[in-house]
């Protein structure tokens, strides 16, 4: 018998492959295509205290193995979320995770007291590292001391498991984990996109309307296996992994690295059903290697 | 849905341009024009994302759909090398199609390069509808131009236009339209797709008209279904603007709702 449960601390989930925030909206787009209640856990779009109108167009461009974006942060805000998104999320078995982004210290905080009395929300993710908005977002992620105060106000404020999404953006990360374990997180999630930009040649100026955008999907995983490698040694919370993972063998290399979850972003794109594939996948290698969870390969790459 | 849509015929039909006939009895069912395939260009890392194609035809009986693509870069130019009886990984039919009035009136469609393709779609079903249509079809030259005539029912009225004058129109096809509507034609509403200045010129010259006109836009996508919100414009509904995706709340929009 395997068991695929993922235990994520004070969050346990039936499997360990969630959605990576803002690649699966708030899931109603997908739920025509595959079962919502396969998934370990639908983490939904960055929610922020208002509605966001997001970046101007263009927002995508495609890269070798991978796409930019600066979407900057767009959705219906919190009060669609709680009247709208969140009564229609029950429907479903779906363990629902929410990422929040706010400009202010003040805005992380209300989302969060405001989630947290709420009935099928499961956990927060604090989104410090989104690089496509102006204020808020990464500004808090990539300094220790801003992580530091924002992950402790929050703490104060809820009583749900907090995951801390952290940027690669930064020079040590490792630093910067030891910083949000330190100040009450329960689970950290790495890695978000690595900012880029693209130039259109025939007009000579920047592609995307944002002019950066964060680069996602296989181009970038080398660096995220690399960083939840790192961010294993420096934290004794659970890793959920992510970064261009579109196979089993992917989301593998995340766990030996040391992640217990792993999330699929960009891949949804192109197949939708990858979540349930890996799902399988990985039942069906624990099965052919004797193994009964995925906790035996957890940061087995470590190992001397 | 997805779906692995099996290549029945693969043609270039004028320079650069392909035809594409896929067998897929469902999607042909369920296809409506202005919707589009979301299509898996081959099984690779390269082209990363899905290209979204507008469907240029459906026969439910025969369970084939059609597509008309113009090699454009890396990904289209892989996909014109496609073989028949090879399958495609196509997501779709996805988008709001265009939505015709009710009625006898006389339908304008105005296409630029191979913006014709959804529209050759619609004409057919107009038709049937028994409409009167007229299609104001434009190209850089004549050896741009799609012979539209053979995806046509016989009864459409066809204006050809070229940039450079080589065939049919010198000029735009939007320039043609307008020649047409200063001789008389009154369309009881229009239909267009083709490049963004040119959707915008007739967005912007339908204030004074005021006909009923649809757009078909063009973005770059990811998704296809409206998670991602990547292929966003911004679109004007009553006294609110807002960014909405082209793949779910379009492609096809009202000239009035956009925000150019």
């Amino acid at each position: 018998m395997v068991n695929m449960e993922a235990n994520l601390g004070p969050l346990k989930l039936k499997n360990p492959v969630l959605t990576a925030s803002g690649t699966f909206g708030f899931g109603e787009e997908y739920s025509s295509l595959l079962e919502l209640e396969k998934l370990g856990a639908l983490v939904v779009k960055g929610l922020t205290l208002k509605p966001r109108q997001g970046n101007p167009a263009p927002r995508i461009v495609e890269t070798p193995a991978g796409m930019l974006n600066a979407i900057g942060l767009q959705n219906p805000g919190l009060e669609f979320f709680l009247s709208k998104e969140l009564p229609r999320l029950k429907n479903y078995q779906v363990s629902v995770i929410v990422n929040v982004a706010g400009d202010t210290e003040n805005d992380y905080v209300t989302l969060a007291r405001e989630l947290s009395g709420e009935e099928g929300i499961l956990a927060l993710e604090l989104n410090l590292s989104c690089p496509n908005v102006k204020k808020g977002g990464i500004l808090f992620g990539t300094s220790a001391q801003t992580i530091d105060r924002l992950v402790r106000k929050v703490r104060q404020a809820c009583n749900l498991p907090l995951i801390v999404k952290l940027s690669p953006n930064v020079t040590d990360i490792a630093e910067l984990a030891r910083a949000a374990e330190n100040s009450g997180a329960d689970i950290l999630s790495l890695v978000n996109t690595l900012r880029g930009m693209v130039i259109d040649i025939t007009t000579r100026r920047p592609f995307l309307g944002n002019i950066t955008g964060g680069l996602s999907g296989p181009a970038i995983r080398p660096v995220a296996v690399r960083m939840v490698y790192e961010v294993y040694r420096a934290v004794n919370i659970p890793i959920i992994g992510m970064g261009g993972i579109v196979s089993v063998e992917d989301a593998l290399q995340f766990f030996m690295a040391g992640a217990s979850a792993v999330a699929v972003g960009t891949a949804n794109f192109i197949d939708p059903y990858t979540i349930p594939r890996l799902i399988s996948g990985l039942h069906s290698y624990l099965e052919s290697e004797n193994l009964s969870s995925m906790e035996e390969i957890i940061g087995l790459a470590h190992m001397v | 849905m997805l779906s692995r849509a099996r290549v029945t015929e693969i043609t270039e039909i004028t320079s650069n341009h392909y035809y594409l006939l896929l067998e897929d009895p469902q999607m042909a069912r369920e296809s409506i024009p202005g919707q589009f395939l979301h299509i898996r260009i081959r099984e690779s890392l390269a082209p990363f994302l899905r290209r979204p194609f507008s469907i240029a035809g459906a026969s439910p009986g025969e369970g084939t759909l059609k597509i008309i693509f113009r090699v454009a870069g890396e990904g289209t130019r892989i996909l014109s090398s496609v073989r028949q009886g090879e399958y495609l990984d196509c997501l779709g039919p996805l988008g709001s199609g265009f939505k015709p009035l009710k009625g006898p009136v006389f339908s304008a469609l105005v296409a630029g390069g191979v913006g014709v393709a959804p529209l050759l779609f619609l004409a057919r079903t107009l038709v049937q509808e028994q409409k009167k249509v007229f299609l104001f079809y434009g190209a850089s030259s004549l050896g741009e131009l799609i012979p539209v005539r053979r995806f046509l029912p016989g009864e459409i009225e066809i204006h050809l236009a070229t940039e450079d004058g080589s065939g049919g129109f010198r000029g735009l096809a939007t320039a043609l339209f307008e020649e047409a509507l200063r001789n008389g034609l009154k369309p009881g509403e229009i239909f267009a797709c083709g490049p963004r200045p040119m959707l915008q010129a007739l967005a912007e010259k339908n204030r004074e008209w005021d006909y009923p006109m649809q757009l078909s836009l063009e973005e770059r996508m990811a998704c296809g279904i409206g998670a991602c919100q990547g292929c966003a414009v911004k679109i004007r509904k009553g006294e609110e603007t807002g960014y909405r995706p082209v793949c779910r709340n379009g492609p096809v929009f009202y000239s009035h709702e956009v925000v150019w």
